[in-house]
């Protein structure tokens, strides 16, 4: 890892500040993260980073140590929000990386200006509302059931604390506040925009859609209605793998996702020669 | 004091490997455990028993609204309320209350509360509740919402009461363009309003600036002095002291002719209720933003155990539950009285588990003649020092 701990940063808009890691050099990767995994900069993150692209990864309105916006009330309001956010990066038209509720915000920004993606990633997006194939509810889960839920090969040691530690009271109540802010967004209709699969395809960008074999959260036909219904999206599963995708996988997640990202150079884009000077 | 009988109407028949089998009573509870036959037998045996509360004298009879759980029978109070207008004379009829915080249409709630006070002759007393954790998730409503919901549609409904024209209402959840009330409520303003405190200084506010009779739900005796110091404060703040009836405390209570008989039969009575009935995962209890982090700090750290926990002697020690004799009963709530700094209302909650018809009749009849006239002098002042009761 060329370049080790990424850099910290605030953004001011005119709602609060966003909080945002950044690393590498390169093509711009705008990463928008799960309903967990707000702030934390992986290995998958830095492998994207060692690669050859500059990564910027913002915490969520009410995620991690960004404000909570509380005019972001919904899916609709966030893609503006995020359109903010890239023009306040100075990001005209970056590669778009998203994972699971981050996703689904990826694919909702990529219908409503397909003009200012460069390329689409979706990490098992959440976003689509299939009867058949409910998404699981994640907020009634118990943590022990959660990460059962989350990982093809739950980690032996438990990622919770035991319950006869003491409560960590200050990680019970961000756990919690975070939670607020995915159902403020998400409770119902639930992690889904009925309206988002018709729409698909408006996408022009270059879109990769990536699985997790074993999904026990979102099932993997999201991810295969996803890649059916964006013009031209190619399809990949990682296999014995569960929703945590990149903690559980990181260095065959980060693969597909360099790979998508280096096959679609912004260069190559026709509006590039256009926008140079443009964009920072 | 002014008593009151309430009744949960609860779904006592749980099988008997429901504890290792089952999270809970509610909201994921098959529905293949609820016999119809057996559920028609005990709407008729509980309305009996609410009518006889009203017989015996009591100053009121409560319903409430519950979801999707044997815990309560009672998705719509209202519907139980007009039964009770009909084959009831005396007694104050409680709906405490309409879950307005789940419901997607509140001007029904000021219809049908206006309804009822006609019909019972102005005897209506609307409380106003959030609705519980996992409500929110039967009935598919934002958690996050709750409080913002359940404080425009209190506005609304009190507005569409009290209003002499027609009026439009813009607001956050709800939009009307026409709110013109037919029929108006009997009672004027309006119905006396009924508000469950469970610590948020938020409510306590909310309650004292408008007068409205605040009540406490599940919880030991130093916590509800708390809720009722805290109640009280608030009234102080805004300069008056409120009138002891404005303080409503609720409790179970089970009486038998001797203290061993009630404790014999009110043991299985209680722990069905604490143990089964309330029996419920953190998740239910607590979606996402129904407590702001400051709330659900304070509660974390307030040292409150799950209901679940708690043990039988626990809950009577802690003043959750009330067994015994009358002449036990009545000095047991006594000293409650005085550790409370005072409450103008007891709500008893007299049918909450697999009791009998047999004894909620027994221990409703020996609670009025017995108890009754016993506790009825206290509460009737504002100011109460300790150690005053009986």
């Amino acid at each position: 890892m060329a370049d080790g701990a990424p850099t910290e940063e605030f953004l001011e808009l005119t709602g609060g500040r966003v909080h945002l890691l950044r690393a590498g050099t390169g093509e711009p990767v705008l990463f928008l993260h799960a309903a967990g995994g707000a702030g934390v900069w992986h290995p998958f993150h830095q492998a994207i980073a060692d690669a050859g692209f500059e990564v910027l990864a913002p915490d969520h309105p009410g995620f991690g140590k960004s404000d909570e916006f509380p005019e972001v009330e919904a899916i609709d309001d966030l893609v503006y929000h995020y359109l903010d956010v890239m023009d306040a990066l100075g990001l005209a038209r970056p590669h778009v990386v998203g994972a699971s509720f981050g996703g689904w915000i990826a694919a909702e920004l990529a219908v409503h200006s397909p003009h200012r993606i460069g390329s689409l990633t979706l990490l098992s997006a959440a976003g689509l509302r299939i009867p058949e194939h409910p998404v699981t509810d994640i907020f009634l889960l118990p943590p022990a059931k959660l990460v059962a839920t989350l990982y093809h090969d739950p980690p032996a040691a438990p990622l919770t604390p035991s319950p006869d530690a003491p409560p960590d009271l200050d990680a019970v109540i961000a756990a919690y506040r975070e939670a607020t802010s995915l159902a403020r967004f998400s409770w119902v209709p639930y992690l889904s925009d009925p309206k988002l699969e018709r729409r698909l395809g408006r996408i022009s960008a270059p879109a990769l859609v990536v699985a997790p074999s074993d999904d026990r959260l979102i099932p993997v036909e999201h991810a295969r209605r996803y890649a059916a219904r964006i013009p031209g999206a190619a399809y990949a599963e990682v296999p014995d793998c569960g929703h945590a995708m990149y903690f559980e996988r990181p260095a065959e997640f980060a693969a597909k996702v360099t790979g998508h990202l280096s096959k679609h150079s912004l260069s190559a884009h026709p509006l590039a020669a256009a926008e140079s000077g443009a964009s920072r | 004091m002014k008593f009151s009988f309430f009744h949960l109407m609860p779904y006592p028949y749980l099988p008997d490997d429901f504890d290792t089998a089952y999270d809970s009573c509610a909201l994921t509870y098959p529905n293949a455990n609820f016999d119809p036959a057996l559920g028609s037998a005990l709407y008729a045996r509980y309305l009996d028993e609410l009518e006889y509360a009203d017989q015996l004298g009591f100053d009121g009879i409560a319903v409430n609204e519950h979801h999707q759980s044997a815990y309560g029978l009672m998705p719509s109070p209202n519907l139980m309320a007009a039964a009770l207008t009909r084959r009831t004379s005396r007694a104050r009829i409680m709906v405490l209350g309409n879950a307005i915080g789940i419901r997607g249409n509140p001007l029904r709630v000021a219809e049908e509360i206006a309804m009822l006070d006609l019909m019972s002759g102005g005897r209506i007393d609307s409380g106003f509740v959030r609705g519980i954790g996992w409500e929110y998730f039967g009935h598919s409503i934002n958690p996050v919402k709750s409080r913002s919901r359940f404080n425009e549609a209190h506005d609304l409904i009190i507005k569409a009461w009290t209003s002499p024209e027609l009026f439009s209402w813009y607001g956050e959840s709800y939009e009307y363009r026409y709110v013109n009330l037919w029929p108006r409520p009997l009672q004027q303003p309006h119905p006396p309003i009924y508000i469950p405190g469970a610590g948020s200084a938020e409510t306590m506010k909310f309650c004292a600036e408008r007068k409205y009779t605040y009540m406490s739900v599940y919880a030991p005796t130093r916590i509800v002095r708390r809720w009722f110091d805290g109640y009280r404060q608030a009234a102080a703040d805004l300069g008056y002291v409120p009138d002891p009836e404005r303080i409503a405390f609720s409790v179970p209570i089970y009486v038998a002719d001797t203290d061993e008989r009630a404790h014999a039969e009110g043991r299985p009575v209680i722990e069905w209720l604490y143990h089964k009935g309330l029996r419920q995962t953190p998740e239910m209890v607590t979606p996402p933003g129904y407590m702001s982090p400051g709330s659900l700090r304070g509660v974390l750290s307030s040292g409150m155990r799950g209901l679940g926990v708690s043990s039988y002697e626990d809950l009577l020690a802690s003043g959750q539950a009330v067994v015994g004799s009358p002449a036990s009963v009545a000095e047991r709530l006594g000293t409650l009285y005085a550790e409370l700094g005072g409450f103008g209302q007891l709500i008893g909650l007299f049918a909450i588990g697999p009791s009998t018809h047999e004894q909620v009749m027994r221990s409703t009849e020996l609670f009025a003649t017995e108890v009754m006239p016993v506790l009825r002098p206290l509460g009737t002042k504002a100011e109460v020092s300790p150690g005053a009761s009986t």
